[in-house]
């Protein structure tokens, strides 16, 4: 028995023999800093502002999808036809439009194909086509991300959705527009972020007028239960997030979450030296009656030579339960 | 002596080869880095800076540390001398983050400090429990440390981060080849590789995992931009430290539940070190929850997460029988190296879920078991079965059904929060009500002779 200090001076034969016993593991581990310093096709696609696998996986479905009209052209549309259920899975489903509004292939719904779909709206009147080659031409929605609403195949009330697209340009020469959507999309801090920057360039490029634009409820500003919002500095609402009037004038940094911290006080103070800031903060969850996390992502701005506040809200991932 | 008999490879004062000591520690170190998980959940949750984020991994880290190394060594006055590390506690963590809402990191330093000053003041008394804690209430006790465990491993094996996420196939199928190669190894693989059967298991599935699962290769690309060398940054949120009425009951309250839980994994680590003790020695316990009260309150002090003895490791030190104290200071200095190499740490980090998962339930099948050994060795009656069976059914509820908690009575939901506590809790008052007639009669008894 080594009961003592003296064990650690062992030697290097004992070290050795236990070195040899890891040699295939040894191997294993060069094997895979090998492989994991190949190049892949994901390489170019950075998912790190997703917090949700299956965001990230749907990203990753319609850049496949890309991928193969860009290789194949308009060929791979027989290819995703021939092989419609595995475009069209219980997560996700695939779409192709022309540039025109025309729909060229949907996973899921076949019936659409060849129809034009330009001027189509959902239930509450938002133009989900025309909102998705809007967002194409985002740089700041690097995805180009929508939000509205549909319904399912075989099921008779609205479902909430997210889609996200890339531009394609097949080998013939031909713009294609490709999409996924998702049923039932978590609520992504990135999400927010894209319509509360959205929202800021707007106001810096047309001033007042974009209020209007910001506070249309079937605009990109306003998705589910989120809402851009702005305000001054002074309290001042110019666009409220809770009605549509200026009945209530809130005054934000008094605004306490139940658990008595003020989210607005203190993303305000992080603005002093920075021109955005993130938030938490609880409240009630709409559907469960407890206490869920929200994220607030605030940015500074300028209208009519005063400084103005940008913001909205969106829930934050809770852990697995 | 059969294979079977063999009570440890290395006893609880042995001092392993340093080769061995050395696998072992990090052994022992992979499983600690899981808890890694709640100061990153955490900091995710307040919307933390990078730096914020590190200097909470850092602080936590360091506090585990050295309360690993205080809980082994074998010091004087502190410290049980088990092989019992420490890591950042999950019953903690729903409180912190409160506490982190409210008044941000200075005041969830501030209220993790009370939580360990009360378990500091709950160590000397527990010696004077000992009526209250009859053995099978002790195997209770031990049983509700690995039951605890389970939604943690379980959702970690299925590779879950968030609630209502994607499950993947690969992920499931890489948690159970770990698990298989771990419990086969330790099941017909002998000296060396029974002895490392949990990290031989987790570097398997580690590897899989990096061939398999593209994403867990992708999650290195940020190791670019973290230092392999940095000091702990201290920013604004480190360098107050604020405290709040409303919010000392229930950190008082997670801080018994704390102590609960670290009386049941001394217990056990008490059990594996020193089976020949016929009866728990409250000696050794008492130092060690006085420990572990004491690196609570460093973990406040220095602005990290509140830390906690851990099950898993215990379990892996009765799984593998190697039980040398040692390895416990060998893991917090190791950890606690590793608080200032934040790239390492980072690549520990990042171990994938279901690998972690694995070794959650490996080490808490070991908990499970022995907790229910111990809870048999008495003679059972009617008494225990109701003293267990309903402890059990409000306990465990408290898991299975957390949104009727939520909607409780205030004082139900201060009590009535995780498995462990409640259980224990139950269980103890409901063995004092039941046993109140035992007691009168034997007070009858004694004025009777003394008439």
């Amino acid at each position: 028995m080594k009961n003592s200090l003296l064990g650690f001076c062992d030697g290097c034969g004992e070290t050795m023999r236990v070195l040899k016993k890891w040699r295939p593991l040894i191997v294993l581990l060069v094997l895979v800093s090998v492989l994991a310093g190949c190049k892949r096709k994901y390489d170019d696609l950075d998912l790190t502002m997703y917090q949700y696998r299956d965001t990230k996986n749907l990203v990753r479905f319609v850049y496949d999808a890309s991928l193969i009209l860009k290789k194949d052209g308009m060929e791979s549309l027989n290819y995703f036809r021939d092989n419609r259920k595995s475009f069209n899975t219980r997560d996700y489903y695939l779409y192709v439009y022309d540039m025109k509004g025309t729909n060229i292939f949907h996973a899921g719904m076949a019936h659409l194909e060849g129809k034009y779909l330009w001027d189509v709206t959902d239930k509450n009147g938002k133009k989900p086509l025309q909102l998705a080659y809007d967002a194409l031409e985002d740089r700041n929605n690097p995805h180009a991300w929508i939000h509205y609403s549909w319904w399912e195949t075989g099921k008779f009330y609205p479902v909430p959705k997210a889609s996200c697209h890339f531009k394609v340009t097949t080998p013939e020469g031909n713009e294609l527009l490709v999409g996924g959507g998702i049923n039932y999309p978590h609520e992504e801090k990135e999400f927010i972020r894209i319509i509360v920057d959205a929202a800021v360039q707007l106001i810096e490029n047309e001033g007042r007028k974009a209020l209007a634009e910001i506070s249309n409820p079937v605009s990109k500003y306003n998705y589910r239960d989120v809402c851009v919002f702005v305000f001054r500095p002074d309290g001042e609402i110019l666009i409220s997030p809770t009605i549509n009037s200026t009945l209530a004038q809130t005054d934000f940094l008094e605004c306490a979450d139940d658990v008595l911290h003020k989210p607005f006080a203190e993303a305000l103070k992080k603005l002093q030296s920075a021109d955005r800031a993130w938030e938490a903060f609880m409240t009630k969850s709409r559907y469960k009656r407890k206490l869920i996390k929200k994220s607030l992502y605030i940015r500074k701005s300028v209208l009519e030579g005063t400084e103005i506040y940008v913001a909205a809200i969106t829930d934050l991932p809770e852990p697995p339960n | 002596m059969g294979k079977e008999d063999k009570k440890y490879e290395y006893s609880v004062n042995q001092v392993p080869p340093a080769i061995h000591l050395v696998i072992s520690s990090m052994q022992h170190v992979l499983v600690m880095v899981v808890s890694l998980a709640f100061p990153i959940l955490l900091a995710g949750q307040i919307n933390g800076t990078p730096e914020l984020t590190a200097s909470l991994i850092a602080f936590s880290m360091i506090a585990a540390g050295i309360g690993s190394i205080i809980q082994s060594v074998g010091l004087p006055m502190i410290g049980s001398g088990y092989l019992c590390p420490n890591l950042c506690g999950p019953s903690y963590f729903s409180l912190s983050l409160s506490a982190a809402w409210a008044g941000g990191i200075p005041l969830m330093r501030g209220m993790i400090i009370v939580a360990g000053l009360v378990e500091m003041a709950i160590a000397p008394i527990i010696q004077k429990l000992k009526n209250v804690f009859p053995t099978f209430i002790v195997g209770l006790v031990m049983t509700m440390v690995g039951v605890s465990v389970i939604k943690p491993a379980i959702t970690s094996f299925f590779g879950l981060a968030y609630s209502g996420d994607a499950i993947w196939s690969l992920d499931i199928f890489v948690g159970l080849l770990t698990l298989m190669i771990m419990v086969f190894a330790n099941l017909w693989g002998k000296g060396f590789v029974k002895m490392y059967c949990l990290i031989i298991g987790m570097l398997s599935g580690w590897m899989l995992a990096l061939i398999i699962i593209p994403e867990y290769r992708y999650n290195f690309y940020v190791l670019n931009d973290i230092p392999i060398f940095s000091l702990p940054a201290i920013g604004p949120e480190f360098r107050d430290i604020t405290f709040d009425f409303k919010l000392i009951i229930p950190f008082a309250v997670i801080g018994i539940g704390s102590s609960l839980k670290s009386f049941g994994n001394l217990l056990v680590a008490q059990k594996i070190s020193e089976p020949e003790l016929k009866e728990p020695n409250f000696v050794p316990i008492k130092k060690g929850l006085l420990a572990d009260g004491f690196s609570t309150v460093l973990a406040g002090l220095l602005g990290g997460m509140a830390v906690d003895t851990s099950s898993s490791n215990i379990g892996l030190a009765g799984a593998t029988k190697v039980l040398s104290r040692w390895i416990s200071v060998g893991a917090g200095m190791i950890f606690l190296i590793l608080a200032f190499f934040p790239k390492f740490g980072s690549i520990l980090s990042m171990m994938p879920r279901p690998v972690l998962g694995a070794a959650l339930i490996f080490t808490g099948s070991f908990m499970i078991c022995t907790g229910l050994q111990e809870m048999f060795t008495e003679k059972w009656d009617q008494r225990k079965t109701f003293v267990v069976g309903i402890s059990l059914f409000f306990g465990l509820s408290t898991a299975f059904l957390p949104g009727l908690y939520a909607r409780a009575p205030h004082f139900i939901q201060t009590f009535f929060t995780d498995p462990l506590p409640t259980t224990a809790v139950v269980a103890v008052v409901l063995n004092l009500v039941f046993s109140f007639d035992l007691v009168l009669g034997k007070w009858r008894d004694k004025n009777r002779n003394n008439a």
